[in-house]
C-alpha cells in the first residue's frame, strides 16, 4: 500500500507564507481594537473585526491546504475500507475549511468596504452580503468566481486608499495604498492560478508582500512615539500665542 | 478652518486638562474651542472611558486627566498616524 498526502501545493511552503499573513492581520486588528477601547468609535471596532476575520480565514486556508490529497495509491486491498474512510474525512475537512476561508475572507473585505464607503444602510449591507454568498456558492463549481469577487472588492478598496493617500500625502498612507494595490494584483493573478501551479506560488508571494508592506507600516507607526513630546510642545506654544 | 476629527478634539481636551491640575467646564469650552452643547457628549464619553474624571469642589464641577488619559496623549501620534494611514481619521 502506498499513501502519499502532500502538504498542500508546494509541500506547505504556501502555508508558511500564510502564517505571515495571519500574524500581520492580528497585529493590525489588535492595534485597532486598542484604539476602539480608548475612544469607543465603532469604526475602529469594525476595522479590528475585519482584520481578525481575514486572519481566521487564513487559518482555515492552511487547514484546507494541508488536507489536499494529491496522490493516493492502494496496493493492498485489505486496507481499502480504512483508507477510503480516511480519504473521505480529509476531503470533507478540505471542502469545509476552504468554504470557511472564502466566507471569512469575503466578510473581512466587505467589512472594510463598508467602513471605507461609510455604508450604514441595512438594505445595502444585506444586498452586498447576499452577492457575497452567491459568489461563494458559485465558486464551489467555478473557483475563479471567488478570486474575481475578491479582486473587485479590493479594487474599490485600493481606489479608496489611493484617494486617502492623495488627501494626507504621508509615507504611511502611501504604504497602505501600496499594500492594497499589491494584494489586488495578487487576487487578479489568482484568477489564472488554475492554469499553472507556479502562478499560484507567485500569487501567494505577492499576497504576503502586500501584508509585509502593512507590517512595515505598523513598525513605522510604532517608531512614531519619539515625536510625541515635540507635538505636545507645539500645541501649548499655540495656546501661549493666543 | 479645517474641521477637527474626533481624535483631535479628544487630544485638545486632554491637553487642556494636562496643562492644569483641575479645570472648570467653562475653561474647557474656551480652550478646547467647543460649544456648551457639543462639549457634554465628549465629557460623558471621556469619563465613561476613564480618560478623565470629574469631582465637585466648592460646589463647582471640576475635571482632571487620568493616567489612562495621559497614556492616550503619549500614544496620540501613533493613533493619529494609524487612523490616517487606514483612512479612519
Amino acid at each position: 500500500m502506498s499513501l502519499e498526502i502532500s502538504l498542500g501545493n508546494f509541500y506547505g511552503i504556501d502555508s508558511m507564507l500564510e502564517i505571515g499573513i495571519i500574524i500581520v492581520s492580528l497585529i493590525i486588528s489588535y492595534q485597532s481594537r486598542k484604539i476602539y477601547k480608548l475612544i469607543q468609535e465603532k469604526r475602529y471596532n469594525f476595522f479590528a473585526w475585519a482584520f481578525l476575520s481575514v486572519a481566521i480565514s487564513f487559518v482555515f486556508k492552511i487547514i484546507s491546504n494541508l488536507t489536499i490529497v494529491h496522490r493516493f495509491y492502494i496496493q493492498n486491498v485489505n486496507f481499502v475500507a480504512v483508507i477510503a474512510r480516511e480519504f473521505q474525512e480529509m476531503q470533507i475537512i478540505q471542502f469545509f475549511s476552504f468554504i470557511l476561508y472564502k466566507v471569512l475572507f469575503i466578510t473581512g473585505l466587505l467589512t472594510l468596504f463598508f467602513i471605507t464607503t461609510k455604508t450604514e444602510d441595512k438594505e445595502k449591507i444585506f444586498l452586498y452580503i447576499y452577492f457575497g454568498i452567491i459568489a461563494i456558492f458559485l465558486s464551489i463549481y467555478v473557483n475563479f468566481i471567488f478570486h474575481l469577487t475578491v479582486a473587485i472588492i479590493l479594487l474599490f478598496l485600493t481606489e479608496y486608499f489611493y484617494h486617502n493617500y492623495k488627501k494626507f500625502k504621508t509615507r504611511n498612507s502611501y504604504l497602505v495604498f501600496l499594500a492594497f494595490l499589491v494584494i489586488t494584483i495578487s487576487q487578479i493573478l489568482f484568477i489564472f492560478s488554475d492554469l499553472n501551479p507556479f502562478i499560484y506560488l507567485l500569487d501567494e508571494i505577492l499576497l504576503l508582500s502586500g501584508f509585509i508592506i502593512f507590517l512595515i507600516n505598523q513598525f513605522l507607526i510604532k517608531d512614531e512615539k519619539k515625536n510625541k513630546i515635540r507635538s505636545h510642545k507645539r500645541f501649548f506654544a499655540g495656546f501661549k500665542r493666543r | 478652518m479645517k474641521k477637527r476629527t474626533k481624535l483631535e478634539v479628544i487630544r485638545d481636551f486632554l491637553l487642556v486638562l494636562k496643562g492644569a491640575e483641575k479645570t472648570r467646564i467653562t475653561h474647557l469650552i474656551y480652550k478646547a474651542n467647543l460649544s456648551n452643547n457639543s462639549i457634554k457628549p465628549y465629557l460623558e464619553e471621556l469619563i465613561k472611558n476613564g480618560l478623565i474624571q470629574n469631582f465637585n469642589e466648592s460646589e463647582k464641577r471640576l475635571f482632571s486627566i487620568t493616567k489612562k488619559g495621559c497614556a492616550f496623549l503619549e500614544d496620540f501620534n501613533k493613533i493619529r498616524i494609524f487612523s490616517e494611514s487606514y483612512g479612519l481619521g
